[in-house]
């Protein structure tokens, strides 16, 4: 790995860590645990498709470590990375079966798999199924903020190609 | 390679489906008005929120100091105050027969009406 990719994705770990703090401000616009922005993902899928799967594994890992830290909510750490990491997983498929004017369904297909990651993770952590209840609206919201990272991605790519 | 076209008509019926689902769960059933507080799985108190008649408050506390007040009520729980940081437990209000339950995900604190978790099994099936 050479020292300008190594400063590039220090760059963006740097980026995403600080939308993930920014977006650990804003207070929750409803009362359904686990619904947020996901505004970290737009690097995690820029990361995905300009570099590759393995960069964007370690940029996620990092931002998640430090995004803990920083925030000092290391106990729902658990939650950000079982999410985080499934996430990524289905990025692998989709990585070579999307275009690059359908980049924005990785953002709909990981925002989803990121909130069934941490869906289970908090089954396993509070031994109930109560939280089950509200999947449906999570997955919905993950739908719609999924679509709106997805489509950031696609035009930072299409905008900045060629030029960082 | 998929279509445009076909993920967006595929994520259309999916969003069709989970709001369908989202309805169907969060829509009251009629029996169990019992409602169990537990923290980290375990259960800590059962409130049979019908044979309440005076208001009363109670504190949860956690292993590392963290607390949420609970507000009962006749025929209503709430968390009325917590030191968490999102205060999403706060947020959520009342519970009276809504099986959506209130969650401290930061406390590891979850109320719900028991009998309601039925409706999620059901669904599941």
């Amino acid at each position: 790995m050479d020292t300008k990719r190594i400063t590039h994705l220090a760059l963006l770990t740097a980026i995403s860590l600080i939308l993930f703090t920014v977006e650990a401000q804003i207070p929750p616009p409803v009362p359904v645990p686990g619904v947020k922005l996901g505004l970290a993902n737009i690097i995690t899928v820029y990361v995905a498709f300009r570099f590759g799967i393995w960069d964007a594994l370690m940029v996620l890992l990092a931002r998640i470590v430090l995004g803990s830290a920083v925030t000092g909510a290391v106990g729902a750490m658990i939650f950000s990375l079982s999410g985080g990491l499934l996430c990524w997983l289905v990025m692998i498929p989709l990585r070579r079966i999307l275009t690059q004017k359908q980049i924005w369904v990785c953002g709909v297909v990981g925002a989803v798999f990121h909130n069934i990651g941490q869906t289970l993770a908090c089954i396993a952590v509070y031994q109930t199924t109560a939280v089950l209840v509200y999947l449906p609206a999570l997955l919905l919201s993950g739908m719609a903020t999924g679509l709106f990272t997805g489509l950031t991605a696609q035009y930072l790519l299409k905008r900045l190609e060629g030029r960082l | 390679m998929l279509k445009t076209r076909t993920w967006i008509i595929g994520f259309a019926a999916v969003a069709v489906v989970l709001a369908v689902l989202a309805i169907r769960l969060s829509s009251p059933r009629s029996e169990g008005n019992i409602a169990v507080i537990s923290q980290d799985g375990k259960v800590l108190r059962e409130i049979d929120l019908s044979r309440v008649t005076e208001e009363y408050r109670f504190t949860v506390e956690t292993d590392d100091g963290g607390s949420n007040e609970i507000l009962v009520q006749p025929g209503r729980i709430c968390v009325s105050e917590a030191d968490c940081p999102d205060k999403i437990c706060v947020k959520q209000g009342w519970l009276t027969d809504s099986p959506l339950p209130i969650v401290c995900a930061p406390h590891k604190l979850v109320i719900e009406i028991k009998g309601a978790a039925d409706a999620v099994d059901a669904a599941a099936r």
